[in-house]
């Protein structure tokens, strides 16, 4: 039985060497030819235009609003699924309810305009 | 499990849900009668409160007793009242009045849980369910500068006090190892003696709620807030989030921190002293009378935390009847105020110059309203404030009670200097000051209130003393 | 060797004071948002730590629905401060001064 520490260690060096070998394998198999075009923020051929510091039209905050309040619900399904068998029936029924009222929201989103692309 | 129990609940969460839908199918220039709409759904829920039993659902997480009934109708109450004195200000001033009047409602559907939950988790996700809709509201406004200013000054202050409240939680869970409130009065009990660590829980504890009253010295978003929020949110907020608050209070302190007195009573006489000290004295100096009414229910607060710290069943009892009492008097003198602003524009104080030649109703009303914040007999706010003096005086607690009496004295200064105004100058203007019916609504419902409770006490106070005995002092 | 019950709890303890000291001293209105977070997430491991070392769940079940609560009080907070934004082209909470803070 391995310590705590040793779990938190390893984790450590796993995560660390992950990414360590990964971008060695890397410089090890590409080719590097740099030239200047090459170089620029977008490679495929757009010449960048402006500075990235402009504002953005305001519905990508809508975009990321929805997400971060639908995205942390789903923590609630996890629990929920793993112990599915157990619950029962009644379980089923508190769920569906609760991603009726989510669907509500969406629609809600959905009808306000929120969802349209511009 | 009796799912009954919280028809309620599930009732108004529905109705809120209504509006919305509603409110897509109805043409701009109709969409006033959403009030009304929300009117009937707040009166139906009334009805359901008082005729749904009486017991527990999901284990402790919500008990419907006379506790929770009480709070319920004073939380319906100022609803009720917020939105008849909303309705022509949201015609005249407030784009998408659907998500207002149904987000009132869902922030009453919170407070009716929080005070209907004996437990902390459900407590605080009800108590964040009801602070969240407010943040919004209070920021409804969306191109005044005001308006947003004090919907981003309260959301970083009530999201701050919450994590403190949150924090002193979870300590308090780590000494007990129960979220149940029950389960954690027994845990005290069988303790020898309190650690640190439950000190410095009740201190985050204490800290966090006092926020949610707006108790000095944790009360400096209270002015900025009311005087930027729309006028009707402010009324609502000066009542519904402040009882919301108390009734978390009372249902932890009593319900399970009992055994530990001696740890917390200190704390609040203290806060109760500077409260009521600071509020009454600043509020002299305001000019602007949202921001004036501001500071006087920070000092109604400094009342209501004396007989926090007389922990009886006459303190509950005084507690939630000076609440029930303080939400007539004070919405009554926030819907002058807004019948005023929707006439002229302005909350300056000395634009009320000669108000009782242009309105004597409004007037008048404003009078008594005052009068009862003060305590004076007959009106209700005397009732009120002697219940909490007396179960301060039971428990000893004189000199508390001198502060109490010596800074109603003050307030008198603050509040006849606007009567002053009203009555003895002369106007600017000579225009009468028309009410609508939805005002006049609100004001007569809240004169009844103030005058049937000052005159009448008796049938309220044996309801409301059968909601204080839900705890064993 | 299992980490002692101290060390979740002083580091919780640390994570919830770097909150504070952020929202009493960070100017800018999403920072302070942020530090609102920090202090939440020291509660949350708070919980959690306890939670497991008392055996009793209800702890964790806390720590989900304080994130979903979170979430929904950043999104509230984010749209007020594009909202503030939009109004006056800035997030400085020291420059919300229309009415004495």
């Amino acid at each position: 039985m391995p310590s705590d520490y040793a779990y938190v260690g390893l984790f450590l060096i796993f995560g660390v060497a992950f990414v360590l070998i990964t971008f060695f394998f890397a410089r090890l198999l590409r080719p590097s030819r740099p030239n200047p075009i090459k170089n620029r923020s977008y490679e495929c051929g757009e010449t960048a235009v402006g500075s990235a510091w402009v504002q953005y039209n305001v519905s990508y905050y809508i975009y990321a609003l929805i997400f971060v309040i639908f995205d942390v619900e789903l923590v609630f399904l996890f629990p929920w699924a793993a112990a599915y068998r157990s619950l029962g029936l009644f379980a089923f029924v508190e769920m569906f309810i609760f991603i009726m009222i989510l669907v509500f929201g969406l629609a809600y989103a959905w009808r306000k305009g929120a969802l349209k692309w511009v | 499990m009796n799912l009954t129990l919280i028809i309620p609940e599930i009732f108004l969460f529905l109705w809120a849900l209504l509006i919305l839908f509603v409110d897509f199918f109805t043409a701009e220039e109709k969409k006033h009668r959403l009030g009304p709409l929300s009117l009937v759904g707040i009166v139906i829920t009334v009805v359901l409160v008082v005729f749904s039993g009486q017991g527990q659902a999901f284990g402790e997480m919500f008990s419907a007793d006379y506790y929770s009934l009480s709070f319920a109708i004073i939380f319906l109450g100022s609803a009720f009242l917020a939105i008849c004195t909303s309705i022509d200000f949201a015609r005249e001033r407030i784009k998408h009045q659907g998500e207002y009047y149904a987000l009132i409602l869902l922030s009453t559907v919170g407070m009716m849980f929080l005070a209907a939950s004996r437990e902390l988790l459900s407590m605080y996700v009800s108590l964040e369910l009801t602070t969240i809709s407010l943040f919004v509201l209070s920021a409804y406004l969306k191109t005044d500068l005001k308006s947003s200013e004090a919907g981003l000054k309260y959301m970083i202050l009530g999201a701050a006090s919450s994590a403190i409240l949150l924090y002193g939680i979870s300590l308090l869970y780590g000494i007990t190892g129960t979220t149940v409130l029950k389960g954690i009065q027994a845990e005290l009990v069988g303790s020898a003696f309190p650690g640190p660590l439950l000190v410095i829980s009740l201190v985050f504890i204490i800290a966090g709620f006092s926020f949610k009253l707006a108790a000095v010295p944790f009360h400096m978003w209270a002015p900025d807030v009311y005087e930027g929020a729309p006028t009707p949110i402010t009324a609502y907020l000066s009542v519904a989030s402040k009882g919301a608050g108390l009734a978390a209070m009372v249902r932890v302190f009593f319900g399970s921190l009992l055994p530990v007195t001696s740890e917390w009573i200190p704390l609040f006489m203290a806060l109760a002293t500077m409260t009521m000290v600071l509020g009454n004295i600043v509020a002299i100096r305001q000019s602007n009378i949202k921001r004036m009414l501001a500071y006087s229910s920070i000092a109604q607060v400094g009342y209501i935390l004396v007989a926090l710290s007389a922990a009886s069943e006459l303190a509950t009892t005084s507690m939630i009847l000076y609440l029930l009492v303080y939400m007539f008097a004070n919405i009554g003198a926030f819907a002058v105020v807004i019948a005023f602003y929707n006439h002229s524009g302005t909350d300056e104080i000395c634009e009320y110059a000669g108000l009782s030649r242009r309105s004597p109703f409004l007037a008048i009303s404003l009078v008594i309203f005052f009068l009862s914040l003060v305590g004076i007999p007959p009106l209700a706010g005397f009732v009120g404030k002697y219940l909490l003096f007396l179960a301060a005086i039971q428990k000893g607690y004189y000199w508390l009670v001198g502060v109490a009496v010596l800074t109603s004295v003050i307030s008198l200064f603050y509040y006849m200097n606007v009567v002053r105004q009203m009555y003895f100058r002369k106007p600017t203007k000579n225009d009468p000051v028309k009410v609508s019916w939805s005002l006049r609504l609100a004001l007569v419902l809240s004169l009844i209130g103030v005058i049937a409770v000052g005159v009448y006490p008796d049938p309220f106070v044996s309801l409301i003393s059968k909601a204080a005995s839900v705890f064993v002092y | 060797m299992p980490v002692p019950l101290g060390y979740y709890l002083g580091l919780a303890a640390i994570i919830f004071t770097v909150g504070v000291i952020g929202v009493l001293v960070r100017r800018n209105a999403i920072i302070i948002l942020m530090s609102i977070e920090l202090m939440l997430n020291g509660a949350n491991l708070t919980l959690v730590a306890f939670s497991v070392h008392l055996q009793e769940l209800s702890g964790q079940v806390f720590v989900f629905l304080v994130m979903t609560v979170a979430a929904a009080e950043a999104a509230v907070g984010l749209a007020i401060i594009v909202m503030i934004f939009r109004n006056r082209e800035s997030v400085n909470v020291d420059n919300l001064n229309i009415m004495k803070w």
